[in-house]
């Protein structure tokens, strides 16, 4: 083969054309990588939060729920204006941990969308997955009615959100920057990892209670409140 | 930039190749003559006007994977109209990535004018080498191949209600590149490929 690429003059054309596309090819890339930097969707710190839309649980009724019409796309740590960050939480109304922090979350969801709150408001979503026993909306509307919740629940009884954002247990946490950033993930190995949207890397939070876990309360504190303590 | 003026660039390059593969081509040629000997044949005229139209698909191509990462960072690029908005499609996640092989389009794009591009430089360099027939028909069997995938990609257009103007441009590209290599290969068949050796014959 060597020797037909010596003497061959096609495979000189061929050479020489190919080095020419090739060149180009990754002038192209080159260009397209220096004047972007891609995010990918994922559900870690960092990654852009993968979209969904469903029916949602008000209190009142099941209603079409679109999760980027909370989204403010222009957020920036530096920018002013009141977007609000979104607590997610994943539960399944049969599991046993979902029921004893179905309290404290109601009053997570209270404290941090209200005026006592001086960092920016935070609405929380519950997303109802079927884990553990057949689950129904009935269900999932007496769930949320017993333990008092404000904000709306989500029907994932088909688990394609659940599936999407790779959430192998309830009640999982997630905090997603007003951008659709994901600031913070309760079931990623190391439970402390946050996103600093200043620096675009991630870094540790502060273990509160000493319990070697941080809980949604104490990733609310520090994240939404990093950039001026103010809403941003 | 607005994107419009960004994406008259890209077609411009795509409307001079297609002014060389036509009849008009001959007069565009006599002032390009000086500079490339090659564009005072027809052949070499038609196979600059592949060229230049497979470079054109290729930074639309790329242009696509651009809006890709922007609209990946949060950003808007080209949204101006409710029909004529590439974020819904180039945005959407759904949609965004070749099945598969979860890659932007427009880095498919890339790599297949790059191919195309590839095959029309050879061909200009060695019209008359025994594997010519061969490289105009692999032109021709791939962008015959990306026709399916421009219906795949039309129909989340449809499906969405809207209309990406760059990812048309570069399937446009596509589909002029497929002419030119149908009647790069007519022309391959006939006495006007090498009307130079007809002569020397004589």
């Amino acid at each position: 083969m060597m020797d037909n690429l010596y003497r061959s003059e096609e495979a000189s054309a061929r050479g020489d054309a190919a080095i020419v596309v090739i060149s180009l090819f990754f002038v192209g890339l080159l260009i397209v990588a220096f004047t972007s930097n891609p995010i990918s969707t994922g559900t870690q710190p960092g990654e852009r939060a993968p979209l969904f839309s469903g029916k949602a649980y008000n209190g009142t009724g099941w209603q079409t729920f679109v999760f980027d019409d909370l989204l403010t796309p222009e957020w920036s740590p530096n920018s002013t204006g009141d977007a609000p960050w979104i607590a997610i939480e994943f539960l399944d109304t049969d599991c046993g941990f979902c029921k004893t922090s179905a309290e404290k979350v109601g009053n997570w969801a209270q404290q941090y969308s209200s005026s006592v709150w001086d960092g920016p408001e935070v609405i929380f979503i519950a997303i109802a997955v079927e884990f553990v026993a057949d689950s129904s909306r009935s269900e999932i509307q007496s769930f949320r009615d017993s333990n008092e919740h404000t904000f709306p629940y989500v029907d994932d009884l088909d688990r394609d959100i659940v599936d999407e954002w790779e959430v192998g247990g309830t009640p999982s946490y997630f905090l997603v920057q007003p951008d659709g950033i994901v600031a913070w993930n309760s079931a990623q190995t190391v439970n402390s990892i946050a996103w600093d949207a200043k620096t675009e890397d991630v870094f540790a939070l502060t273990d509160f209670t000493g319990d070697n876990y941080i809980e949604l309360d104490e990733a609310i504190e520090q994240l939404t409140k990093k950039y001026g303590g103010e809403t941003q | 930039m607005n994107e419009y003026a960004i994406l008259s660039i890209h077609g411009s390059i795509i409307l001079i190749g297609v002014i060389l593969m036509t009849p008009f081509g001959d007069v565009l040629g006599g002032f390009l003559v000086n500079k490339w000997p090659s564009t005072a044949t027809k052949r070499g005229r038609m196979l600059a006007g592949l060229m230049m139209v497979c470079t054109g698909g290729f930074t639309v191509s790329a242009q696509t994977l651009w809006m890709h990462n922007k609209l990946s960072e949060g950003g808007s690029v080209c949204s101006g109209s409710e029909l004529l908005n590439c974020d819904g499609l180039i945005g959407n996640p759904d949609y965004n990535t070749v099945p598969f092989i979860g890659q932007p389009w427009g880095l498919l794009g890339m790599v297949a004018f790059c191919l195309l591009l590839w095959l029309a430089i050879t061909v200009a360099k060695e019209p008359l080498a025994l594997s010519t027939q061969t490289f105009l028909k692999a032109g021709l069997g791939a962008t015959i191949a990306g026709l399916p995938v421009i219906g795949l990609l039309v129909s989340y257009e449809i499906k969405e209600g809207l209309i990406c103007p760059f990812c048309t441009a570069a399937h446009i590209a596509n589909v002029i590149a497929m002419v030119g290599f149908i009647l790069l290969l007519r022309m391959y068949e006939s006495e006007e490929w090498a009307p130079e050796l007809k002569k020397t014959r004589k």
